[in-house]
Protein backbone atom coordinates (compact mmCIF):
# COMPACT_ATOMS: atom_id res chain seq x y z
CA UNK A 1 0.00 0.00 0.00
CA UNK A 2 1.33 3.54 -0.82
CA UNK A 3 1.65 5.06 2.30
CA UNK A 4 1.24 8.67 3.27
CA UNK A 5 4.73 10.01 2.73
CA UNK A 6 4.60 9.10 -0.72
CA UNK A 7 1.53 9.96 -1.24
CA UNK A 8 2.67 13.53 -0.32
CA UNK A 9 5.67 12.95 -2.04
CA UNK A 10 3.64 12.82 -4.93
CA UNK A 11 1.63 16.40 -4.22
CA UNK A 12 4.85 17.87 -4.45
CA UNK A 13 5.89 16.92 -7.64
CA UNK A 14 2.64 18.23 -8.69
CA UNK A 15 2.64 21.71 -10.54
CA UNK A 16 0.79 23.84 -8.42
CA UNK A 17 -1.56 26.16 -9.82
CA UNK A 18 -0.74 29.50 -10.26
CA UNK A 19 -0.31 31.65 -6.46
CA UNK A 20 -2.79 34.20 -8.36
CA UNK A 21 -5.38 32.04 -8.04
CA UNK A 22 -4.54 31.03 -3.88
CA UNK A 23 -4.49 34.74 -3.19
CA UNK A 24 -7.80 35.29 -4.94
CA UNK A 25 -9.47 32.65 -2.83
CA UNK A 26 -8.09 33.89 -0.08
CA UNK A 27 -9.78 37.38 -0.99
CA UNK A 28 -12.98 35.57 -2.03
CA UNK A 29 -13.48 34.05 1.02
CA UNK A 30 -13.46 37.10 3.19
CA UNK A 31 -16.96 39.02 2.84
CA UNK A 32 -15.37 42.37 3.55
CA UNK A 33 -13.29 41.90 0.32
CA UNK A 34 -14.07 45.02 -1.75
CA UNK A 35 -13.59 45.25 -5.85
CA UNK A 36 -10.33 46.97 -5.76
CA UNK A 37 -8.99 43.94 -3.41
CA UNK A 38 -9.84 41.54 -6.39
CA UNK A 39 -8.39 44.00 -8.81
CA UNK A 40 -4.90 44.30 -7.31
CA UNK A 41 -4.67 40.66 -6.65
CA UNK A 42 -4.74 39.78 -10.29
CA UNK A 43 -3.11 42.86 -11.52
CA UNK A 44 0.06 41.57 -9.66
CA UNK A 45 0.45 38.84 -12.16
CA UNK A 46 1.23 40.08 -15.38
CA UNK A 47 0.55 37.27 -17.47
CA UNK A 48 -2.79 36.55 -15.56
CA UNK A 49 -3.88 40.29 -16.60
CA UNK A 50 -3.14 39.93 -20.14
CA UNK A 51 -4.57 37.08 -20.53
CA UNK A 52 -8.20 37.85 -18.58
CA UNK A 53 -7.93 41.04 -20.66
CA UNK A 54 -7.57 39.42 -24.01
CA UNK A 55 -10.55 36.68 -22.97
CA UNK A 56 -12.42 39.64 -21.90
CA UNK A 57 -12.01 41.40 -25.07
CA UNK A 58 -13.24 38.46 -27.15
CA UNK A 59 -15.96 38.71 -29.42
CA UNK A 60 -17.38 36.02 -27.01
CA UNK A 61 -18.36 38.74 -24.13
CA UNK A 62 -18.71 41.39 -27.21
CA UNK A 63 -18.12 44.71 -24.48
CA UNK A 64 -19.15 48.07 -26.62
CA UNK A 65 -15.63 49.25 -25.58
CA UNK A 66 -12.35 47.15 -24.76
CA UNK A 67 -11.50 46.61 -21.16
CA UNK A 68 -7.67 48.17 -20.54
CA UNK A 69 -7.09 47.12 -17.02
CA UNK A 70 -8.42 44.63 -15.14
CA UNK A 71 -10.39 47.52 -12.75
CA UNK A 72 -11.80 48.12 -16.35
CA UNK A 73 -12.99 44.57 -16.85
CA UNK A 74 -14.05 44.56 -13.36
CA UNK A 75 -16.34 47.36 -13.94
CA UNK A 76 -18.19 46.14 -17.15
CA UNK A 77 -18.17 42.33 -16.19
CA UNK A 78 -18.73 42.61 -12.71
CA UNK A 79 -16.20 41.12 -10.10
CA UNK A 80 -17.70 37.52 -10.04
CA UNK A 81 -17.35 37.08 -13.70
CA UNK A 82 -13.25 38.12 -13.60
CA UNK A 83 -12.88 35.90 -10.34
CA UNK A 84 -14.40 33.35 -12.51
CA UNK A 85 -12.54 34.12 -15.61
CA UNK A 86 -9.31 33.90 -13.12
CA UNK A 87 -10.08 30.69 -11.18
CA UNK A 88 -11.33 28.76 -15.18
CA UNK A 89 -7.53 29.87 -16.64
CA UNK A 90 -6.00 28.78 -13.28
CA UNK A 91 -7.43 25.46 -13.26
CA UNK A 92 -7.14 23.98 -16.57
CA UNK A 93 -3.47 23.04 -16.84
CA UNK A 94 -4.18 20.78 -13.82
CA UNK A 95 -7.03 19.90 -14.52
CA UNK A 96 -6.88 19.26 -18.03
CA UNK A 97 -5.01 16.61 -18.26
CA UNK A 98 -6.03 12.77 -19.33
CA UNK A 99 -7.57 10.88 -15.96
CA UNK A 100 -6.34 7.45 -17.13
CA UNK A 101 -7.33 5.41 -14.05
CA UNK A 102 -10.84 7.59 -13.97
CA UNK A 103 -11.18 6.17 -17.74
CA UNK A 104 -11.41 10.26 -18.79
CA UNK A 105 -10.05 11.42 -21.95
CA UNK A 106 -7.89 14.56 -22.22
CA UNK A 107 -10.11 17.68 -21.23
CA UNK A 108 -12.91 15.69 -19.84
CA UNK A 109 -12.08 16.40 -15.85
CA UNK A 110 -12.08 20.14 -16.57
CA UNK A 111 -15.48 20.08 -18.57
CA UNK A 112 -16.56 18.08 -15.53
CA UNK A 113 -15.39 20.72 -13.15
CA UNK A 114 -16.30 23.69 -14.57
CA UNK A 115 -20.02 22.17 -14.92
CA UNK A 116 -19.71 21.26 -11.82
CA UNK A 117 -18.88 24.55 -10.85
CA UNK A 118 -21.54 26.43 -13.01
CA UNK A 119 -24.05 24.15 -11.19
CA UNK A 120 -22.87 24.48 -7.65
CA UNK A 121 -22.93 28.38 -8.80
CA UNK A 122 -27.13 27.72 -9.66
CA UNK A 123 -27.47 25.73 -6.97
CA UNK A 124 -26.38 28.45 -4.67
CA UNK A 125 -28.56 31.19 -6.52
CA UNK A 126 -31.74 29.05 -6.01
CA UNK A 127 -31.06 28.34 -2.41
CA UNK A 128 -30.19 32.05 -1.43
CA UNK A 129 -27.00 30.84 -0.32
CA UNK A 130 -24.02 33.84 0.33
CA UNK A 131 -20.97 32.82 -0.82
CA UNK A 132 -21.44 32.05 -4.84
CA UNK A 133 -17.90 32.32 -5.38
CA UNK A 134 -16.55 30.28 -2.94
CA UNK A 135 -18.71 27.45 -3.65
CA UNK A 136 -18.07 27.83 -7.43
CA UNK A 137 -14.58 27.27 -6.89
CA UNK A 138 -15.29 24.42 -4.41
CA UNK A 139 -17.17 23.09 -7.11
CA UNK A 140 -14.75 23.83 -10.07
CA UNK A 141 -11.24 21.93 -7.65
CA UNK A 142 -13.26 19.66 -5.63
CA UNK A 143 -11.93 16.66 -7.12
CA UNK A 144 -8.41 17.53 -7.48
CA UNK A 145 -7.19 14.85 -5.72
CA UNK A 146 -8.01 12.61 -8.57
CA UNK A 147 -5.13 13.93 -10.21
CA UNK A 148 -2.73 11.97 -8.19
CA UNK A 149 -4.86 8.91 -7.14
CA UNK A 150 -5.84 8.07 -10.70
CA UNK A 151 -2.17 6.41 -11.53
CA UNK A 152 -2.96 4.23 -8.43
CA UNK A 153 -6.40 3.58 -9.59
CA UNK A 154 -5.27 2.35 -12.58
CA UNK A 155 -2.94 0.21 -11.29
CA UNK A 156 -5.71 -1.60 -8.73
CA UNK A 157 -8.73 -1.25 -11.09
CA UNK A 158 -9.49 -4.63 -11.16
CA UNK A 159 -9.43 -4.89 -7.23
CA UNK A 160 -11.49 -1.46 -7.49
CA UNK A 161 -14.13 -2.90 -9.67
CA UNK A 162 -14.82 -6.35 -7.67
CA UNK A 163 -15.08 -4.18 -4.70
CA UNK A 164 -17.75 -2.12 -6.60
CA UNK A 165 -19.48 -4.32 -8.70
CA UNK A 166 -19.52 -7.29 -6.13
CA UNK A 167 -19.18 -5.93 -2.73
CA UNK A 168 -21.54 -2.88 -2.95
CA UNK A 169 -18.82 -0.21 -1.83
CA UNK A 170 -18.80 3.01 -3.52
CA UNK A 171 -16.28 4.17 -5.46
CA UNK A 172 -15.24 6.36 -3.28
CA UNK A 173 -15.75 3.28 -0.44
CA UNK A 174 -13.18 1.30 -2.69
CA UNK A 175 -10.23 3.85 -2.75
CA UNK A 176 -10.62 4.10 0.63
CA UNK A 177 -10.52 -0.10 1.41
CA UNK A 178 -8.29 -0.11 -1.26
CA UNK A 179 -5.25 3.11 -0.70
CA UNK A 180 -6.41 3.99 2.98
CA UNK A 181 -7.21 7.20 1.69
CA UNK A 182 -9.96 8.83 -0.80
CA UNK A 183 -9.80 11.45 -3.80
CA UNK A 184 -11.78 13.54 -1.25
CA UNK A 185 -9.05 13.46 1.79
CA UNK A 186 -6.36 12.96 -0.64
CA UNK A 187 -7.82 16.81 -2.85
CA UNK A 188 -7.82 18.44 0.47
CA UNK A 189 -4.39 17.36 1.20
CA UNK A 190 -3.35 18.93 -1.88
CA UNK A 191 -5.63 22.02 -0.87
CA UNK A 192 -3.44 22.12 2.67
CA UNK A 193 -0.01 21.79 1.08
CA UNK A 194 -1.21 24.33 -1.67
CA UNK A 195 -2.31 26.38 1.23
CA UNK A 196 -5.99 26.70 -0.19
CA UNK A 197 -7.78 28.66 3.29
CA UNK A 198 -9.56 26.59 5.66
CA UNK A 199 -13.00 26.79 4.39
CA UNK A 200 -12.08 25.68 0.71
CA UNK A 201 -10.23 22.36 2.45
CA UNK A 202 -12.96 21.43 4.16
CA UNK A 203 -15.24 21.45 1.60
CA UNK A 204 -13.20 19.83 -0.47
CA UNK A 205 -12.50 16.68 2.31
CA UNK A 206 -16.48 16.67 2.78
CA UNK A 207 -17.81 16.69 -1.08
CA UNK A 208 -19.36 13.00 -0.98
CA UNK A 209 -20.74 14.17 2.50
CA UNK A 210 -19.09 10.94 3.78
CA UNK A 211 -19.42 12.14 7.06
CA UNK A 212 -23.24 12.52 7.01
CA UNK A 213 -22.95 15.67 9.56
CA UNK A 214 -21.48 17.80 7.13
CA UNK A 215 -24.90 17.76 5.47
CA UNK A 216 -25.76 20.12 7.46
CA UNK A 217 -23.42 23.14 6.51
CA UNK A 218 -25.67 24.27 3.22
CA UNK A 219 -22.44 25.08 1.14
CA UNK A 220 -21.03 21.63 0.90
CA UNK A 221 -24.67 20.11 0.68
CA UNK A 222 -24.30 22.54 -2.80
CA UNK A 223 -21.20 21.08 -3.83
CA UNK A 224 -22.26 17.60 -3.04
CA UNK A 225 -25.63 18.10 -4.84
CA UNK A 226 -23.86 19.24 -8.26
CA UNK A 227 -21.60 17.01 -8.14
CA UNK A 228 -24.56 14.57 -8.37
CA UNK A 229 -26.22 16.67 -10.86
CA UNK A 230 -22.86 16.13 -12.74
CA UNK A 231 -23.02 12.40 -12.35
CA UNK A 232 -26.45 11.90 -13.63
CA UNK A 233 -25.77 14.08 -16.59
CA UNK A 234 -22.70 11.80 -17.60
CA UNK A 235 -20.38 14.81 -16.78
CA UNK A 236 -16.60 13.42 -15.96
CA UNK A 237 -18.01 9.96 -15.60
CA UNK A 238 -15.63 7.68 -16.20
CA UNK A 239 -14.41 4.25 -14.93
CA UNK A 240 -15.97 5.38 -11.47
CA UNK A 241 -19.57 5.43 -13.09
CA UNK A 242 -22.50 6.96 -10.91
CA UNK A 243 -21.29 4.45 -8.30
CA UNK A 244 -21.39 7.13 -5.54
CA UNK A 245 -24.02 7.25 -2.78
CA UNK A 246 -26.68 9.73 -3.56
CA UNK A 247 -28.35 11.03 0.55
CA UNK A 248 -32.14 11.84 0.28
CA UNK A 249 -31.69 13.83 3.37
CA UNK A 250 -28.90 16.02 2.37
CA UNK A 251 -31.27 16.91 -0.73
CA UNK A 252 -34.24 17.56 2.42
CA UNK A 253 -31.60 19.54 4.37
CA UNK A 254 -31.47 21.83 1.45
CA UNK A 255 -35.05 21.76 0.84
CA UNK A 256 -34.57 20.61 -2.73
CA UNK A 257 -37.54 18.43 -4.64
CA UNK A 258 -36.92 16.46 -7.15
CA UNK A 259 -38.44 18.76 -9.86
CA UNK A 260 -36.21 21.37 -8.23
CA UNK A 261 -33.35 19.06 -9.38
CA UNK A 262 -34.66 18.68 -12.72
CA UNK A 263 -35.24 22.23 -13.79
CA UNK A 264 -31.58 23.07 -12.71
CA UNK A 265 -30.80 20.17 -14.82
CA UNK A 266 -33.46 21.93 -17.62
CA UNK A 267 -31.55 25.13 -16.94
CA UNK A 268 -27.88 23.45 -17.73
CA UNK A 269 -28.98 21.70 -20.93
CA UNK A 270 -29.56 25.65 -22.12
CA UNK A 271 -26.13 26.66 -20.65
CA UNK A 272 -24.11 24.17 -21.83
CA UNK A 273 -23.68 25.43 -25.02
CA UNK A 274 -22.53 28.42 -23.43
CA UNK A 275 -20.12 26.77 -21.37
CA UNK A 276 -18.06 24.90 -23.83
CA UNK A 277 -17.91 28.08 -26.18
CA UNK A 278 -16.16 29.76 -22.97
CA UNK A 279 -14.02 26.74 -22.34
CA UNK A 280 -12.56 27.51 -25.77
CA UNK A 281 -11.89 30.91 -25.18
CA UNK A 282 -10.12 30.60 -21.90
CA UNK B 1 -18.70 10.68 -41.11
CA UNK B 2 -19.84 11.07 -37.76
CA UNK B 3 -22.68 12.78 -37.21
CA UNK B 4 -22.66 13.80 -33.31
CA UNK B 5 -25.66 13.76 -31.07
CA UNK B 6 -25.13 16.73 -28.17
CA UNK B 7 -26.97 16.31 -24.74
CA UNK B 8 -30.92 17.48 -25.81
CA UNK B 9 -30.33 16.51 -29.40
CA UNK B 10 -31.30 14.52 -31.95
CA UNK B 11 -30.17 13.45 -35.74
CA UNK B 12 -31.87 11.50 -38.62
CA UNK B 13 -29.76 9.77 -41.54
CA UNK B 14 -30.33 7.83 -44.32
CA UNK B 15 -26.71 8.24 -45.70
CA UNK B 16 -24.68 4.72 -45.70
CA UNK B 17 -21.54 6.18 -45.15
CA UNK B 18 -22.44 7.65 -41.61
CA UNK B 19 -22.54 6.47 -38.22
CA UNK B 20 -24.82 8.62 -35.46
CA UNK B 21 -23.35 9.19 -31.75
CA UNK B 22 -24.00 10.16 -28.67
CA UNK B 23 -21.76 10.55 -25.66
CA UNK B 24 -21.98 10.03 -22.38
CA UNK B 25 -25.27 9.06 -21.63
CA UNK B 26 -25.46 9.13 -17.76
CA UNK B 27 -29.18 9.46 -16.31
CA UNK B 28 -30.20 10.77 -20.09
CA UNK B 29 -31.54 8.18 -22.29
CA UNK B 30 -30.28 7.41 -25.67
CA UNK B 31 -32.90 6.42 -28.28
CA UNK B 32 -32.20 5.14 -31.17
CA UNK B 33 -34.40 3.63 -34.24
CA UNK B 34 -33.47 1.75 -37.29
CA UNK B 35 -35.34 0.63 -40.05
CA UNK B 36 -33.67 -1.87 -42.21
CA UNK B 37 -35.43 -1.78 -45.36
CA UNK B 38 -34.63 2.26 -46.35
CA UNK B 39 -31.50 2.38 -44.10
CA UNK B 40 -32.46 5.26 -42.26
CA UNK B 41 -31.22 5.77 -38.70
CA UNK B 42 -32.33 8.55 -35.71
CA UNK B 43 -31.46 8.93 -32.54
CA UNK B 44 -32.18 11.02 -29.54
CA UNK B 45 -30.62 12.20 -26.36
CA UNK B 46 -33.30 13.18 -23.68
CA UNK B 47 -32.22 14.34 -19.70
CA UNK B 48 -35.80 14.39 -18.48
CA UNK B 49 -38.90 12.50 -18.87
CA UNK B 50 -41.71 15.22 -19.07
CA UNK B 51 -41.87 18.38 -20.59
CA UNK B 52 -44.66 19.71 -18.34
CA UNK B 53 -41.67 20.62 -15.63
CA UNK B 54 -40.90 24.16 -17.88
CA UNK B 55 -42.73 24.79 -21.15
CA UNK B 56 -40.60 27.47 -21.97
CA UNK B 57 -37.79 25.13 -22.20
CA UNK B 58 -39.81 22.51 -23.94
CA UNK B 59 -40.49 25.14 -26.54
CA UNK B 60 -37.03 26.29 -27.14
CA UNK B 61 -35.75 22.65 -26.59
CA UNK B 62 -37.84 19.78 -27.21
CA UNK B 63 -35.48 17.57 -27.00
CA UNK B 64 -34.58 18.11 -23.72
CA UNK B 65 -37.72 15.90 -22.68
CA UNK B 66 -38.70 12.23 -23.08
CA UNK B 67 -42.53 13.16 -24.54
CA UNK B 68 -41.81 15.62 -26.65
CA UNK B 69 -38.47 14.41 -28.12
CA UNK B 70 -39.76 10.92 -29.03
CA UNK B 71 -42.66 11.95 -31.10
CA UNK B 72 -40.32 13.90 -33.07
CA UNK B 73 -37.78 11.13 -33.64
CA UNK B 74 -40.18 9.26 -35.02
CA UNK B 75 -41.89 11.84 -37.35
CA UNK B 76 -38.33 12.70 -38.86
CA UNK B 77 -37.68 9.17 -39.58
CA UNK B 78 -40.96 9.03 -41.16
CA UNK B 79 -40.31 11.67 -43.39
CA UNK B 80 -37.09 9.76 -44.55
CA UNK B 81 -39.16 6.94 -45.64
CA UNK B 82 -38.91 5.18 -42.38
CA UNK B 83 -42.23 2.74 -41.39
CA UNK B 84 -43.25 2.23 -37.79
CA UNK B 85 -44.14 -1.27 -38.49
CA UNK B 86 -40.58 -2.06 -39.65
CA UNK B 87 -38.66 0.01 -36.96
CA UNK B 88 -35.74 -1.62 -34.75
CA UNK B 89 -35.45 0.14 -31.87
CA UNK B 90 -32.88 0.26 -29.05
CA UNK B 91 -32.04 1.97 -25.83
CA UNK B 92 -29.43 3.33 -23.15
CA UNK B 93 -28.95 5.13 -20.41
CA UNK B 94 -31.42 5.97 -17.21
CA UNK B 95 -28.32 5.22 -15.14
CA UNK B 96 -28.33 6.06 -11.70
CA UNK B 97 -26.45 6.76 -8.47
CA UNK B 98 -26.50 4.45 -5.47
CA UNK B 99 -29.25 4.92 -3.22
CA UNK B 100 -31.31 7.02 -5.63
CA UNK B 101 -34.70 6.35 -4.78
CA UNK B 102 -38.27 7.15 -5.78
CA UNK B 103 -38.83 10.62 -8.01
CA UNK B 104 -35.00 11.64 -7.07
CA UNK B 105 -34.49 8.83 -9.46
CA UNK B 106 -34.16 10.58 -12.64
CA UNK B 107 -32.59 7.34 -14.47
CA UNK B 108 -35.33 5.68 -13.78
CA UNK B 109 -37.96 7.78 -14.47
CA UNK B 110 -36.50 8.61 -17.89
CA UNK B 111 -36.91 4.93 -18.57
CA UNK B 112 -40.31 5.00 -17.16
CA UNK B 113 -41.43 7.93 -19.76
CA UNK B 114 -40.58 5.93 -22.82
CA UNK B 115 -42.00 2.57 -21.52
CA UNK B 116 -44.96 4.11 -21.02
CA UNK B 117 -45.67 6.13 -24.54
CA UNK B 118 -44.10 3.48 -26.09
CA UNK B 119 -47.38 1.01 -24.48
CA UNK B 120 -49.78 3.81 -25.31
CA UNK B 121 -48.41 3.60 -28.87
CA UNK B 122 -47.76 -0.15 -29.15
CA UNK B 123 -44.00 0.22 -30.16
CA UNK B 124 -42.10 -2.56 -28.76
CA UNK B 125 -38.15 -1.88 -27.45
CA UNK B 126 -35.70 -5.03 -29.43
CA UNK B 127 -32.57 -4.53 -27.01
CA UNK B 128 -31.96 -2.15 -24.41
CA UNK B 129 -28.83 -1.31 -22.09
CA UNK B 130 -30.79 0.56 -19.27
CA UNK B 131 -30.05 1.18 -15.72
CA UNK B 132 -26.89 0.27 -13.37
CA UNK B 133 -24.36 2.95 -12.20
CA UNK B 134 -22.21 3.18 -14.77
CA UNK B 135 -22.74 5.58 -18.10
CA UNK B 136 -22.48 4.76 -21.85
CA UNK B 137 -21.56 5.98 -25.86
CA UNK B 138 -24.18 4.41 -28.35
CA UNK B 139 -23.41 4.39 -31.89
CA UNK B 140 -25.40 3.19 -34.66
CA UNK B 141 -23.36 2.46 -38.65
CA UNK B 142 -26.62 3.38 -40.92
CA UNK B 143 -24.85 0.95 -43.73
CA UNK B 144 -25.60 -2.08 -41.44
CA UNK B 145 -27.93 -1.03 -38.50
CA UNK B 146 -25.24 -1.63 -36.25
CA UNK B 147 -25.52 -0.66 -32.86
CA UNK B 148 -22.14 -0.52 -30.40
CA UNK B 149 -22.20 0.69 -26.89
CA UNK B 150 -19.42 1.85 -24.73
CA UNK B 151 -18.84 2.20 -21.11
CA UNK B 152 -16.01 4.72 -19.49
CA UNK B 153 -12.80 2.40 -18.80
CA UNK B 154 -13.90 -0.54 -21.32
CA UNK B 155 -13.88 -0.76 -24.87
CA UNK B 156 -16.74 -0.38 -27.31
CA UNK B 157 -19.26 -3.67 -27.81
CA UNK B 158 -21.26 -4.35 -30.64
CA UNK B 159 -25.16 -5.45 -29.35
Amino acid sequence: MTTIQEFIKEIKNLKPIPAVANQLLAVVDNPDSSMEDIANVIQYDPIMTASVLKTCNSAFFGLKNPAESIKDAVNMMGTDQIIELVLLKSGTQTLGKKQEGYGLEEGDMWKYSVSSAVIAKQVAVNLGLKNKNTIFTAALLKDIGKIILEKHVAQSSKKIKNLVENKNLSFREAEKKVFGIDHAELGAMIAKMWKFTPRMIKIIRHHHLTDETMMEDKEIAAVYLADCICMMMGMGVGADGLAYRFKNQAMNKLGMKADDIALIIAQFGVDMQEIEELLNIV
Amino acid sequence: MKQIVGVADMKVSNNTGESIITYSLGSCIGLVIYDPVVKVAGMLHYMLPESSLDKDKARAKPYMFADSGIPRLFKSAYQLGAVKQRLKIYAAGGAEILDQKGFFNIGKRNYMALKKMFFKNNVMINKQNVGGNVNRTVRIEIATGDIFVKTSGSKEVKI
